[in-house]
């Protein structure tokens, strides 16, 4: 990387400052602090992780793993209970994402509206998200209780029969979904917020000056300025969805028999509790190839727009 | 007329968002009043009969809540700070100078974010013992401020893909330096940003639970996510008692929203963008 | 002079021999497992032996939280901790992943089987993987058959001794009763260690076992089949348990049963000071303790719990180590734990200590049901065995699986993992 005074084309058109740095050597000093702390804490782990997959590492056999390249990932092709766990981490991928940027919108939209005492909203906005994950899973359960939820309550007050929210497989889904939608687009309605925030006042005025209505301005101003807050949201929602963990795991374990139980709960299962460590990594790398695709969609997604 | 309507309409929205956002908190916070009988009645109880703050002494009694939440605070801010640093440092260096390989350097930051914490804990865990990191405040700050990084960087640099490029070119033109056209007009404009930036990192550190169990696993260095799980037995679950430790847990972050609020909305759109 | 002169060397050497001699061990413990009391033995093994000093680490409030950690720590090869406390299922695990030191070579040829004699029998087999001692009582644990002793006498009954018996029992209580919020009979049916227990129960009482003595498969099809059928049939067939079995933990159980909810619960030991010492408890002195039912022509088995301690492979101080594992897993430091911890003993003289009874009077009940605990299957996969038992039984009570279909796919799973 070269340092000192750099003399490319496009800036011989501004006048620079002797002093100053090449763009480049600006931008190594700027982004070694991140590559530095990632490559501590991301870097080798993820590497350890990767090599290790390649192993058949079962402490159950002993302490010793055998390198047997990528007998691991064939293994995963065959195993039903990994292609079950990943066909319910798809389906709620498929619902909370969607469901959390529409929730999110929503309260986004809502929020940014002229209220005279501010903080209260903005609060309710956001404790969702302050909430550790830990226990919002378990609340969620104790709400979706057959005997004690105030699910069932509500039901029961309303004179409906209370629903078995827990054991039975379809309901204990959505009884996940909804609560995963309900703390995740606080985040997504928190980027949201910070983007319709962004947008000058002038648009808008501008907007009202050429007669435009509530649908117009919100689908031809705010929704393109949004645009680049919203893709930021929705590449890390998907991600975390994909990553589902804390929540079924607190609400149901997996259960009913294995109707809710997510890739990183089997991974989890299969490294910490059967301490396959080799079959388990190889399951945590292919749930990052999982990630990196959908990425990959978003991205080719924003180019095609980009182009347009 | 129109306008008591939107009044109206406008209460109703607060109302909705304050509930939606708030119910949960609130069960917690009626929970932690009861007694552990009332929560096996049928039918169940909202408010609670005899409302008690025995559960707060208990939990204050029971474990060094204080110092779990001293614990807390020290690393939650300490990975803020970090975080945002690093992360407005390289999302300006991604979003304004001509990198080749910037595409890439996104990519792989939202790659690592893609590997769930804990997969990696095992190596992470020899890394930090390793370093002797491990029961101090700069492992655990380490770890989560590069948790929030991928986050961080992605919301700085959409960002500052929004501050207008004219800006920094007038500063340019006008002699500034690169630097100095950082310090004086984009740092200024990038408040929100760096304050959402930082609500994220705040809160992320806040909640973490698994790395700050493994990593800080001594008494008196417990976050306190990790400090409150520790009121469970093998079978029992205190919910009034977890219940007040977690109001204990939520009321500071609760703070720190409403008052980081202010800041994001206030003076956005003024000043520079007025042309 | 001479003599002052000697008097200092002595001490030098004297002082010189116990700094050479420190040292320092480390045993970890779960939250719940009562550090304060565990101090205050260490204090006392401290006191003995100068020149060691024993810290304790705290981590996990569960079973699987300290699993958890643990594996984390182990699977590093940490020399950090010297002793561990596991639970009762962990040890064959322990041994094939070279986390624990055997313990044999500690114990002179004949002497291990002598040591053992004094444990409960069931410890022996637990503890034993392989032929290698991997670890030693901590204090025990077993599953009982609470029952509301005040509503059987109203009716005239006993203790059940067969299911069939519980059963009617429960039934004439719930008619007699006419309590909408009453139940009869509590087991364990959530995705949970407890469950994998229930799963157990029927096919113990019935005469059979999952393993025969030398840990081969030999659980059919039918017995687990039968099992399963039992459980749903509380529920559906003879209704003396809620529809929403599937749901349950243990401390849910607990806490109805201590609210007067419950006629019979399957819970282990811990429920018992909730029952008499909770200041809500509606059920004081009300609670009777017996032996698991059986089934006609079987045999009376509960599921055995209880912890143990085992020295990790990489502690530096393995002989120190071993020392003080045989001074905790002692009758002296037993009886401690039993009065102020009330924990149930290892040891089964100490249920007729006089002292202990008179802190812990239902240890008098107990004893019958930890002799007839049974140990859960000793298998290094012992984790897979579990998942798969339990959710097995997870799935037929929320009547996703037919009996038939979830007892060939447990059998399947286990043929997998046992490889026959």
């Amino acid at each position: 990387m070269s340092r000192g005074l750099g003399r490319s084309t496009a800036n011989r058109a501004m006048r620079r400052s002797p002093r100053d740095l090449s763009e480049r050597a600006l931008a190594s000093w700027l982004l070694l602090p991140a590559f530095a702390l990632l490559g501590l804490v991301a870097v080798y782990p993820v590497l350890n992780l990767m090599v290790t997959s390649l192993y058949e590492l079962h402490l159950a056999y002993g302490p010793k793993g055998a390198f047997v390249g990528l007998a691991n990932y064939e293994r995963l092709l065959e195993d039903a209970r990994f292609a079950n766990a990943l066909r319910v981490t798809l389906l709620i991928t498929l619902v909370t994402v969607p469901g959390a940027a529409l929730l999110g919108l929503l309260l986004a939209l809502l929020a940014n509206l002229p209220y005279m005492v501010k903080w209260p909203v903005r609060l309710g906005l956001l404790l969702p998200w302050a909430m550790p994950l830990v226990f919002a899973g378990l609340i969620f359960r104790w709400f979706f209780e057959s005997d004690y939820g105030v699910v069932n309550d509500v039901l029961r007050k309303l004179g409906l029969a209370p629903l078995f929210w827990l054991s039975d497989p379809r309901l204990a889904f959505w009884a996940i979904s909804a609560s995963i939608i309900w703390k995740t687009s606080s985040f997504v309605a928190l980027v949201l917020l910070a983007g319709l925030q962004s947008i000058p006042k002038e648009y808008y005025e501008a907007a009202q000056v050429d007669g435009a209505n509530a649908w117009q301005v919100f689908y031809r101003i705010t929704l393109p300025l949004l645009a680049p807050s919203l893709f930021v949201a929705l590449v890390f929602r998907t991600i975390t969805a994909l990553q589902t963990f804390d929540i079924p795991y607190a609400m149901t374990g997996g259960g009913p028999g294995n109707a809710t139980e997510t890739l990183a709960m089997y991974i989890r299962t299969q490294t910490v509790e059967n301490l396959n460590f080799g079959y388990g990594s190889a399951m945590a790398v292919a749930l990052f190839v999982l990630c990196m695709a959908t990425t990959a969609l978003y991205l080719r997604f924003l180019q095609r727009e980009e182009g347009e | 007329m129109r306008v008591p309507l939107f009044r109206l309409g406008l209460w109703l929205s607060g109302l909705v968002l304050v509930f939606n956002g708030l119910f949960p908190a609130l069960w917690i916070l009626f929970t932690s009043l009861k007694t552990e009988a009332e929560l096996s009645r049928i039918p169940i109880t909202y408010w609670p009969d005899n409302p008690t703050l025995a559960n707060y002494q208990r939990a204050f009694r029971e474990a060094p809540l204080a110092r779990y939440f001293l614990n807390s605070v020290v690393v939650a801010a300490g990975a803020t700070l970090l975080c945002v640093t690093v992360s407005a440092m390289a999302a300006y260096a991604l979003a304004r100078l001509r990198i080749p390989y910037a595409g890439g350097f996104l990519l792989s930051l939202v790659a690592l974010a893609m590997f769930p914490p804990a997969t990696l804990l095992v190596p992470l865990y020899q890394i930090f013992t390793g370093l002797g990191l491990r029961n101090t405040y700069l492992g655990l700050i380490l770890t989560h401020a590069a948790l929030s990084l991928p986050v961080a960087v992605l919301v700085l640099y959409s960002f500052f893909k929004t501050i207008p490029k004219d800006l920094e070119s007038a500063a340019l033109v006008d002699g500034c330096t690169r630097i100095g056209a950082l310090r004086y007009v984009v740092i200024p404009l990038s408040g929100p940003g760096v304050f959402t930036a930082a609500l994220l990192a705040f809160v992320n550190s806040w909640d973490e639970f698994l790395l700050a169990l493994t990593l800080n696993p001594a008494k008196e260095m417990r976050t306190l996510p990790v400090g409150i799980t520790l009121y469970q037995g093998e079978y029992l679950f205190p919910w009034p008692l977890i219940s007040a430790a977690l109001v204990v847990a939520l009321v500071p972050v609760a703070l720190v929203i409403a008052l980081f609020q202010e800041r994001i909305v206030a003076g956005l759109t003024q000043g520079a963008l007025k042309g | 002079m001479v003599r002052l002169l000697v008097g200092v060397l002595v001490a030098l050497l004297l002082a010189s021999g116990a700094l050479a001699q420190q040292v320092k061990l480390r045993v970890f413990i779960g939250g719940q497992q009562r550090p304060d009391v565990m101090r205050k033995i260490l204090d006392v093994y401290e006191q003995r032996n100068p020149g060691v000093k024993v810290e304790i680490e705290v981590g996990g409030a569960t079973s699987d939280q300290q699993q958890q950690y643990l594996t984390t720590v182990l699977t590093s090869r940490d020399p950090s901790l010297d002793i561990i406390l596991i639970d009762i299922i962990r040890p064959a695990q322990y041994k094939a992943a070279g986390w624990s030191e055997p313990l044999d070579r500690y114990l002179p040829l004949g002497a291990r089987d002598a040591l053992l004699r004094q444990y409960l029998p069931a410890y022996v087999r637990a503890n034993i993987v392989d032929g290698t001692l991997i670890a030693l009582p901590a204090f025990a644990d077993a599953q009982f058959l609470f029952y509301r002793k005040d509503l059987l006498d109203k009716y005239g009954f006993k203790a059940p001794t067969t299911w069939d018996e519980a059963i009617r029992q429960a039934q004439t209580i719930l008619q007699g009763e006419r309590n909408p919020n009453l139940n009869g009979i509590g087991f364990m049916g959530n995705i949970s260690e407890g469950t994998v227990c229930s799963f157990l129960l029927p096919i113990w009482a019935a005469g059979g076992d999952v393993t025969d003595e030398r840990g081969r498969l030999v659980l059919t099809e039918d017995m687990a089949r039968r099992s399963l059928q039992f459980w749903l049939d509380l529920m559906d067939r003879h209704r003396v348990s809620p529809p929403n079995m599937a749901e349950k933990a243990q401390d849910t159980i607990r806490r109805e049963m201590q609210q007067g909810r419950w006629i019979f619960g399957t819970l282990f030991a811990y429920a018992w000071a909730h029952f008499q010492n909770d200041p809500d408890s509606q059920v004081k002195g009300k609670i009777g303790v017996a032996v698991m039912p059986r089934f006609e022509g079987g045999r009376s088995a509960s599921c055995l719990g209880g912890w143990q301690w085992t020295i990790s492979n990489f502690s530096r101080n393995k002989a120190q180590a071993y020392r003080l594992l045989r001074y905790l897993s002692s009758p002296e430091v037993a009886k401690v734990l039993a009065l102020e911890a009330s924990n149930l003993p290892a040891f089964p003289e100490l249920y007729r200590d006089p002292d202990v009874l008179r802190a812990n009077p239902w240890f008098a009940d107990a004893l019958p049901v930890v002799l007839n605990a049974r140990a859960r299957p000793v298998h290094p996969r012992y984790p897979e065995i579990a998942d798969v038992m339990r959710r097995g039984l997870n799935a037929v009570l929320a009547r996703t699986k037919t009996p038939e279909q979830a007892a060939r796919e447990i059998v399947q799973g286990l043929r997998t993992i046992y490889g026959q």
